[in-house]
């Protein structure tokens, strides 16, 4: 019964977050497109979960104690008046969408081998998600900064009916007991937020099925990517086996199993944000814009870093707004960006928690050790360079340069992190720099797929991409 | 796809024997096969310890911080170029060294470096040492280093090295059950800890071999190949990625079933009893009795951070102050009548019951009363 109630709590907050995302207006009879349901689907999970944590900063700021009526009514009206609205605007396309997205869930449009394939992949998705919601339901809050500051915040919200403001240690002592502390009092509240929200749909604190988010971010991500790919013009069976791909690297699913970081969450948000913002960049409607607008609002909202990873996006923008001018404005940007880098690495500063400095010293050895040597990534490094490899001067062309662009960014981001901060001490112990990289690499296993293809496509192996991610 | 799947399983083959011809030292198949001598047959000549049941467990070593543990053997040193001591827990950074003594120079004690990672021993391979010679009488095993935590030993086995057993351990690497712990949030090794060809290297090769084979078949035989290499990598690469997703889904399965076997079933209480900090879960609820209801502030001290951690997670919504990463006791100007500390397996804290008085690390006396005891914990209120 506790499981279920926790469930049901987490199916609104996903309904809601789909009936938010349908009544952004968008052409007549466009969710039938393939991939759109799915997208849709997966998309609006983490709408939903995002709107929900606004919500319950509202309702603390307004002084409105976190309860059952005070989270779930709002989420179900949202339901109620966005499903009526979409099915008002879209009632017959809606629904014959919704009927096409299950009957493509049979394999209807495949047969003989690749129907089997498609039914295999389906069996292994399912047995990976029901191991892993075992995992979930299962074990105590486990790994190590789950336990000193992030669950720390949902304990005490949750009991305070409200969110109470976490301090550094002065500003704590100062407080004469009204503020609390942790081992990281200014990160974000979303995820313990999440965690509250199962407590209150419980009724009581479970540091077990508190947890169940993530299982969801982890499904929801899957649809997500599958439709994603589906809209970018990979054939069914193609866009299955990639989206398998993207969500069995190892980490993602410990990330699941051991819930209660935030990395996979923020790597969910930032890879669906990139992806909403390269449909936009193709599709230039108000649907891909607001959506891509919410995400890339969610990323810092998720993990501090997460204002870097939405400042990734901007070079593929940038690219995709001025094609003729895009790659200078890029090169001066990056230019100026290091400049000024270099400039304040001179005090030495603290920037998003890492110590900046001019002494590069990356450890190479660490760092190819953990990309190519160790289970964490499956073969994904492999295969990124491989494709980039293969596909050459592709890899700038219209069609996939802005997603070359994001890709590049986030990885100078990451090479600046651990080349020139303190942070190169977490890769030597193998610590935060697989944890920082499990940020993009849901998103390069895409990159990689869609670069491959393009590649593909130029040898006359694959029809041109109608589309392109 | 038939003929794909083969050279798959070829430059999978050839891939292995390329790193064999590199670390097989002798013959590929001799006669002999490994021996392994338990815990229990060892002698503990320097430093202190016992068995534990099977394992040998060593807490500390002798005055110049050496330990010293020999066995009595009697083999052909060329039938054996390798010996590996099964241990756990050696510091990084320890002076190791094998010893043995042959029948060649009875009177002669040979030495040879032994390589520590990751609190492990690798084996020391011999094959090249001019001492490791004629029939070796005795071995033994020396580490010179301070010990933090107890070195667990399980036994010592003498490898021949051939080329079915290092293949052999190769696999048992690759498919040995990776439990979770708490570095796996961090990282996934895939197999053992240590390995010494882990499997997705491997697996690149095979497939960049695979592809190229089928290329060239493709490009000068296409009536026996027509798939172009697009495809060709394209499958490989998918073939590859399933061979370690399975071995990773049987491994997620396994540990499913360890996580179910501790926790199932359980009221949120008895899991955290049954989890790895029960026995401090069982205090902070006795101190959670003691205490009014939420939220008193307390200062949480322990000597080990996982505790100062996880108490201060289990005291919360109380107002909890702990240090996440240092040892570091509270400085006594913080507290006020009312506050709270908690001290749970920490030394230098001493309480004056007469007194009522309570004092840490040569700082000035705090007045405090003690509300609960119980070996290596309490609970102090500020007066």
């Amino acid at each position: 019964m506790d499981l279920l109630l926790v469930i049901a709590a987490w199916l609104l907050v996903w309904i809601a977050g789909i009936a938010l995302v349908a009544v952004v207006p968008r052409p007549r009879d466009a969710f039938c497109a393939p991939g759109e349901i799915a997208w849709l689907a997966g998309a609006g999970f983490f709408a939903g979960a995002f709107v929900v944590t606004l919500w319950m900063r509202a309702l603390s700021l307004a002084g409105i104690p976190f309860t059952r009526v005070s989270i779930g009514v709002p989420l179900l009206l949202i339901a109620a008046a966005g499903g009526w609205i979409a099915h008002r605007r879209d009632g017959p396309g809606l629904a014959r969408a919704w009927r096409a997205g299950l009957l493509a869930l049979s394999a209807r449009e495949t047969a003989g081998w690749m129907r089997a394939l498609w039914w295999a992949v389906l069996g292994w998705l399912a047995l990976r998600y029901a191991l892993l919601f075992a995992d979930v339901v299962t074990q105590p809050l486990y790994p190590w900064d789950a336990w000193i500051q992030w669950a720390t915040k949902a304990r005490v919200w949750f009991e305070a009916k409200a969110i109470v403001p976490f301090a550094t240690l002065d500003t704590w002592l100062a407080g004469n007991g009204a503020l609390y502390t942790d081992a990281a009092p200014t990160y974000p509240a979303a995820v313990p937020l999440w965690q509250v929200w199962s407590c209150v749909a419980l009724g009581r604190f479970d540091d077990v099925l508190m947890n169940v988010p993530w299982w969801f971010v982890a499904v929801a991500f899957a649809f997500a990517v599958f439709g994603a790919l589906r809209r970018a013009a990979f054939d069914p069976t193609a866009a299955l086996v990639g989206t398998w791909i993207v969500v069995s690297l190892p980490l993602i699913d410990v990330h699941v199993a051991l819930a209660g970081y935030a990395d996979l969450p923020m790597a969910a948000y930032f890879t669906l944000a990139a992806l909403a913002t390269l449909a936009w960049i193709r599709t230039r409607t108000v649907y891909d814009g607001a959506l891509a607008v919410l995400l890339v609002l969610a990323c810092p909202l998720i993990k501090t870093p997460g204002i870097v990873w939405a400042a990734t996006l901007v070079p593929g923008v940038v690219l995709a707004l001025a094609p003729r001018h895009g790659m200078k404005i890029v090169a001066a940007g990056l230019v100026l960006g290091l400049a000024a880098l270099a400039v304040l690495s001179q005090t030495k500063p603290i920037v998003l928690n890492y110590q900046l400095g001019l002494d590069f010293a990356p450890a190479w050895a660490a760092l190819f050790e953990s990309f190519y040597m160790l289970g964490n990534w499956n073969l994904l490094w492999y295969g990124v360079v491989a494709a980039a490899v293969l596909a050459g001067p592709r890899l700038v062309a219209r069609d996939v340069a802005p997603f070359t662009a994001i890709i590049t960014a986030g990885a100078l981001f990451l090479f600046i992190v651990f080349g020139f901060t303190n942070a190169r001490a977490w890769v030597e112990t193998q610590t935060s720099i697989n944890r920082a990289v499990l940020h993009i690499a849901p998103l390069a296993a895409v990159w990689m797929l869609v670069v491959f293809r393009a590649w593909a496509a130029r040898r006359g192996d694959v029809a041109p991409a109608a589309a392109s991610v | 796809m038939v003929i794909a799947a083969v050279a798959l399983v070829l430059t999978f083959g050839a891939a292995l024997a390329g790193y064999l011809a590199m670390v097989v030292p002798g013959v590929w198949f001799p006669a002999a096969t490994a021996r392994t001598w338990n815990a229990s047959e060892l002698t503990l000549s320097s430093g202190t310890g016992a068995l534990d049941g099977t394992v040998l467990v060593v807490t500390t070593g002798d005055a110049t911080n050496t330990v010293l543990l020999s066995l009595t053997t009697d083999f052909r040193s060329s039938d054996f170029p390798a010996i590996h001591w099964l241990a756990t827990g050696v510091p990084d950074g320890a002076d190791v060294r094998l010893l043995w003594k042959s029948d060649v120079a009875p009177n002669k004690t040979n030495v040879a470096p032994v390589t520590v990672e990751a609190g492990r021993l690798r084996p020391a391979i011999l094959s090249r040492n001019p001492a490791w010679l004629g029939r070796v009488k005795g071995i033994a095993l020396a580490i010179r280093a301070p010990l933090i935590e107890p070195v667990r030993i399980e036994g010592v086995t003498a490898k021949p090295m051939s080329a079915p057993q290092i293949a052999g351990d190769r696999a048992r690497e690759w498919f040995a059950f990776e439990g979770f712990n708490g570095a796996s949030i961090n990282t996934i090794t895939g197999g053992a800890e240590l390995q010494d060809l882990p499997l997705p290297p491997l697996a690149a090769i095979a497939i960049a071999l695979a592809t190229l084979l089928l290329w060239a078949l493709h490009r000068y035989v296409p009536r026996l190949y027509a798939y172009r290499v697009t495809c060709t990598l394209a499958g490989l690469f998918v073939v590859g990625w399933l061979v370690l997703d399975a071995r990773w889904i049987a491994n997620l399965a396994r540990q499913t079933f360890v996580t179910v076997n501790q926790y199932g079933g359980k009221s949120g209480h008895d899991k955290h009893v049954a989890a790895e900090d029960g026995p401090l879960y069982a205090f902070i609820e006795k101190a959670r009795g003691v205490m009014p209801a939420p939220p008193a502030r307390v200062f949480v001290a322990a000597s080990a951070h996982y505790f100062r951690g996880r108490a201060a997670y289990h005291l919360y919504p109380h107002n909890v102050w702990f240090e996440p990463f240092n040892d570091v006791m509270p400085s006594p100007a913080w507290l006020r009548p009312g506050d709270w500390l908690l001290v749970y397996q920490r030394r230098g804290v001493q309480y004056d019951a007469a007194q009522k008085s309570l004092r840490w690390d040569n700082g000035p006396p705090v007045a405090a009363e003690l509300k609960l005891l119980e070996p290596g914990a309490a609970l102090f209120q500020v007066r």
